[in-house]
């Protein structure tokens, strides 16, 4: 334990800034993925443990892209459009034999899922580590603000997760898709009978939950390794996530992931040898003082 | 007119007699390997079946007293080398009292919460195992082997001894848990699964209840994992890790969560398709993937589950002739709901 | 109670249990033993995180093998290896390196697996008391502690202690040159980083007296974000840095470290680096870090040591790791074992491996030394230098005399109580 450096921090208007943007980074990215689990929960009641590797396949999908193209906004683009297209079959074909199940039969067909596809990505793109490296327009010294160091590529980063985030929230908020889907998150019966085609919604749902954790892998490739099952790490943060945020609210999973991040981050500094242990205890302790998380409706 | 206890355990010596015999009939110490190993996870997924299919409650953090079981074994024989007997009934002990503690804080909580707090349970205790390294050893896990002094004319450095002595554990475990869900116990508890509220409303503590099986369920994974630690004579951290809950989870859903026999159904095949797989293929992943895959879409439950589905199905169709045996039926439907 | 169908249904449960389980009576597990071939088993890991070193020992291992089978094999017969996924799972090598004995009739074990696994076998070999050599553990108190050690089972790795005498001696030269005296560490939280990073800081301070470490940063094995560490270091403006991380952890670092431009603020010491596949994975490696080697072709610059690295190259279409060597040296010596013993049989081998010197492009002298007292391989190249972005990578290494390694390893171990 070093509560000193803690404290010292905590004093530091530099450090502050410094740390508090680097838990938005990791929190980022733990939302965009959040974000599908989430919202798939919510509404197909489903717990989507292959959700990880749709980051993955976003994330090599990336590096692939950006290696023929040399261009990061294509590279994105085919993150986050090849892990929405593979989601719809993947949907099509397994999870809509699932639905409603089950749990375990779903957590079991979720598992040889996760098992096919880690191996497909070996045999596609080997076994070993691989790194996209950074494009060029962010190959830049880091700004300094306020005395903290915030890299470029990690303003980019967040700004983009952020805007998402935002898009989301009002797609859903406002639009009919939008609308729909919290209705059937709601009262599922409800909207099937209103003459609404579930199974597209569903579709939908699935496919933009994909889509957003391939932009993730897309966004985490220039700055982490890829390696078959890759997935199964940012799947673990990101169900602490929504559970703390109550699953099925995106306003929670946004909550909970910087709440991770900034757990992350400061508890580093603190307590170097138990940040993993902080971030379940925080699981813990919201689960047990409010069972359905920070934003999570009661009787979930 | 049989007591039914008297007849599991008439099974239950017939099916250790037929494991005794086992050694007389071959000379592979492979096939010796793999029924302690499935004596190990038998005992480890059946206990777990107490919470899913009879309690009804998902637990992910289940490992934890697996691995509980085998650190306080592996700690207690190297420390203090006390009779064999006696270190598993004190590892037994202490599972129970983490078990009570960790069950009144779970139990209350509902399906999938109640998945994710054993689940972050397990966690803490895995990284308390990691992070105390004097006497867990760290991540190197429990090193030098675990001493196994003779008692009773029984050594279990012993391959062969120590195969006898897993076999008697397991078949014990099972007798003791089938005896479980039999008993008085065992049918408030497939009450308080099906409907708590109105097992609430008939007088059952709901919680009291939940977490005597919490603590049961504790003590029986600790057995498991007292003899994985005589197996591999030592403790690791893998075993406290979440993939051995998951390892758990997914063997009583192969083998069924109805049938008191389905974890053990699913352990021999899980085992067995991990044997075989890892060594005839080199991407194991893809070919246990598309079986599960199979197994999950196309049956939709456990194996044993399964059969014993089909074999109703068959029996029912033939006997909607005999008018004679409806009594019969009637009471065959009764005992499969109180199931 | 009359008799009921879920009691009947459970007698044929334990029926079904008992079918299943005679079933595999008649599985292919009883392996006839040939007098002519020898079989050797190889448990290692080829699957998850950590499968391209498990590869790479088996491409290493079976690279030697077939050179040893055209010279006339282990005292005439010839070897087959026989090689097994063990996941990385301690209770999968345990139950994997049984098998391989009690059934496929392997006589000989090179026990390719990574720490945990390591010690699991190592349990296993005092079982069955099956010779076996560990190749991939650099866990020191694996040979070093006389608690664990056995007669039947040896190591042929590099160890943590020896790298950590010569990393600390070449980072104490250029700390006393250039007055580097503030310090951090980022290393990995476990067994390996914890020691590795211990021993390199105590023989730093040791020969470089000024030096204080100001920070520590502990990311977790295979963590996919090191900002919280790299702003953690940055925060405490240390001169340099030292760090265990290896393999995809460590490009993960260096990757994100570099957007922070770490690189520019401090020295960077990755005992790790100068591995062809971290090397060649990182894109734009920044210049100038120190790095231990891990094998790479040009150090022991040797024709010898060039010539087995591009052999390896040719036929698997990359460079080998530092798992690579260490399980072909493992082939060699026991072929070297059995020619002396003239004999296969496991004792035999192991009665002529203890003290055993052979020829080896991996050696610092061109021969290495199975050390008779503590069953571990000594001699072999351990160097630190500088990396470039490009071939050869590691253009000079330094290296500190073995006699001198020897000197501070026995202080180490009496301060362990291991001697």
């Amino acid at each position: 334990m070093d509560l000193n450096a803690l404290t010292e921090c905590l004093v530091s208007t530099s450090c502050i800034v410094t740390q508090v943007t680097s838990g938005f980074i990791i929190g980022m990215l733990l939302f965009l993925v959040a974000i599908g689990l989430t919202l798939i929960f919510g509404v197909m009641k489903i717990v989507n443990f292959t959700h990880g590797a749709f980051y993955m396949i976003g994330a090599y999908l990336a590096m692939t892209v950006f290696q023929l193209t040399e261009s990061y906004t294509l590279a994105l683009l085919g993150a986050a459009v090849g892990a929405c297209l593979f989601g719809i079959v993947v949907e099509r074909f397994f999870m809509q034999r699932i639905y409603g199940g089950n749990v375990l039969m779903q957590l079991l067909v979720c598992y040889a899922l996760v098992l096919i596809l880690d191996d497909l990505v070996r045999i596609i793109w080997g076994p070993e580590f691989k790194s996209m490296g950074m494009p060029d327009a962010f190959r830049v010294p880091p700004l300094f603000i306020m005395g903290g160091v915030v890299p470029p590529f990690y303003l980019f980063l967040i700004a983009a997760a952020l805007s998402i985030a935002v898009i989301v929230g009002l797609a859903i908020a406002r639009t009919r898709f939008g609308k729909t889907i919290r209705a059937a998150a709601h009262n599922p019966s409800m909207v099937s009978v209103l003459g609404i085609n579930t199974g597209l919604l569903f579709t939908g749902v699935f496919a933009l939950g994909c889509l957003l954790a391939g932009l993730a892998g897309g966004l985490a490739a220039p700055v982490r390794s890829l390696t078959p099952g890759m997935g199964f790490s940012i799947l673990i943060e990101s169900f602490i996530v929504t559970v703390i945020g109550g699953m099925g609210s995106i306003l929670g999973a946004l909550v909970g992931a910087l709440l991770i991040g900034l757990i992350r981050t400061f508890g580093a500094l603190g307590f170097p040898l138990f940040t993993e242990a902080l971030m379940y205890l925080a699981m813990a302790v919201v689960l047990i003082v409010k069972p359905s998380g920070l934003f999570g409706r009661e009787a979930a | 007119m049989k007591s039914p206890a008297l007849r599991d355990a008439l099974f239950g010596l017939v099916a250790f007699l037929v494991l005794a015999a086992l050694p007389l009939l071959t000379t592979s110490s492979a096939l010796i390997d793999f029924v302690i190993r499935c004596a190990a996870l038998g005992l480890f997924a059946t206990s777990l079946n107490l919470l899913v299919g009879y309690g009804g409650m998902v637990s992910f953090g289940h490992g934890l007293f697996f691995g509980m079981g085998a650190y306080s074994f592996g700690i207690i024989m190297q420390r203090t080398g006390m009779p064999i007997p006696l270190a598993i009934l004190l590892t037994m002990a202490v599972a129970a009292m983490v078990a009570l503690a960790v069950g009144a804080i779970c139990v209350r909580l509902k399906e999938i919460y109640f998945a994710f707090v054993t689940l972050a349970f397990q966690m803490l205790v895995h990284s308390m195992i990691i992070a105390w390294v004097p006497v867990t050893g760290g991540d190197q896990g429990l090193r030098g082997g675990i001493p196994r002094p003779s008692f009773l004319g029984i050594n279990l450095a012993d391959q062969k001894q120590l195969y006898l002595f897993s076999a008697a554990l397991l078949v014990l475990g099972l007798l003791a848990m089938r005896h479980i869900v039999s008993s008085p116990f065992g049918y408030t508890l497939r009450m308080v699964r099906d409907n708590p509220t109105r097992a609430g409303f008939l007088g059952v503590d709901v919680y009291r209840t939940r977490l005597t099986a919490f603590v049961l369920a504790g003590v029986f994974a600790s057995l498991g994992g007292v003899v994985m630690s005589l197996f591999v004579s030592g403790a690791y951290p893998e075993f406290a890790f979440w993939t051995m809950s998951g390892e758990a989870v997914f063997i009583v859903m192969l083998g069924g969560t109805v049938a008191f026999l389905g974890p053990m159904v699913g352990t021999v095949l899980l085992l067995l398709l991990n044997d075989f797989v890892t060594r005839v293929a080199e991407h194991h992943g893809l070919v246990l993937g598309a079986v599960i895959l199979l197994f999950a879409l196309g049956l939709r439950k456990g194996l044993l589950d399964f059969v014993m589905d089909w074999r109703e199905a068959r029996r029912t169709r033939a006997q909607a002739g005999s008018a004679g045996k409806d009594k019969m039926a009637a009471a065959d439907k009764m005992e499969r709901v109180a199931t | 109670m009359t008799g009921t169908s879920l009691r009947s249904m459970n007698r044929r449960g334990f029926l079904v249990a008992g079918a299943a389980a005679a079933g595999t009576v008649s599985m292919p597990w009883v392996a006839g033993a040939q007098a002519k071939v020898i079989k050797v088993g190889l448990p290692t890991i080829l699957s998850g995180r950590v499968a391209q070193l498990g590869t790479s020992s088996r491409n290493a291992a079976l690279l030697e093998v077939e050179k040893v089978n055209a010279a006339g094999g282990l005292a005439g017969r010839t070897i087959e290896l026989v090689i097994r996924d063990t996941k990385g799972q301690p209770q999968e090598a345990a139950r994997v390196a049984r098998e391989l004995v009690n059934s496929d009739g392997c006589e000989l074990l090179i026990d390719a697996e990574a720490s945990t696994g390591a010690f699991a076998v190592h349990e296993v070999a005092r079982d069955l008391g099956i010779l076996c050599v560990h190749t991939n553990s650099e866990t020191s108190s694996l040979s070093a502690d006389p608690k664990l050690k056995l007669a039947n089972a040896f190591r042929c790795a590099r160890q943590g202690i020896h790298d950590s005498v010569v990393g600390g001696t070449y980072a104490a030269e250029i700390a006393n040159a250039k007055n580097l005296t503030r310090w951090a560490t980022c290393s990995p939280d476990y067994a390996y980083g914890r020691d590795t990073t211990a021993e390199f800081v105590m023989y730093l301070k040791q020969f470089a007296p000024k030096v204080e470490v100001i920070s520590e940063a502990w990311p977790k094995i295979f963590q996919p974000d090191y900002t919280e560490s790299i702003t953690k270091i940055l925060q405490a403006k240390p001169q340099a840095l030292y760090s265990c991380l290896w393999g995809g952890d460590l490009t993960s670092f260096i990757d994100q470290a570099a957007i922070y431009a770490l690189f520019t603020q401090m020295q960077f010491y990755a005992v790790n680096m100068a591995d062809y596949t971290a090397l060649t994975a990182v894109k734009n490696l920044p210049a100038g870090i120190q790095s231990g080697n891990r094998y790479i072709k040009t150090f022991p610059a040797t024709p010898e040591n060039a010539a087995w690295g591009d052999a390896y190259k040719a036929k698997y279409g990359e460079y080998p790791t530092n798992w690579s060597w260490q399980n072909a040296l493992a082939v060699n010596f026991l072929a070297e074992a059995a020619k002396k013993a003239g004999s296969a049989d496991g004792k035999k081998i192991a009665e002529a491996l203890r003290g055993l010197s052979i020829k080896s492009p991996f050696g610092a002298d061109g021969t290495v030394t199975m050390r008779a007292e503590d069953q571990t391989i000594v001699g072999y190249a351990v160097g630190w230098g500088t990396t470039i972005p490009k071939e050869p990578y590691v253009p000079e290494m330094k290296s500190v005399p073995w006699q001198r390694i020897f000197e501070l390893e026995a202080e180490w171990k009496k301060s362990k109580g291991f001697a």
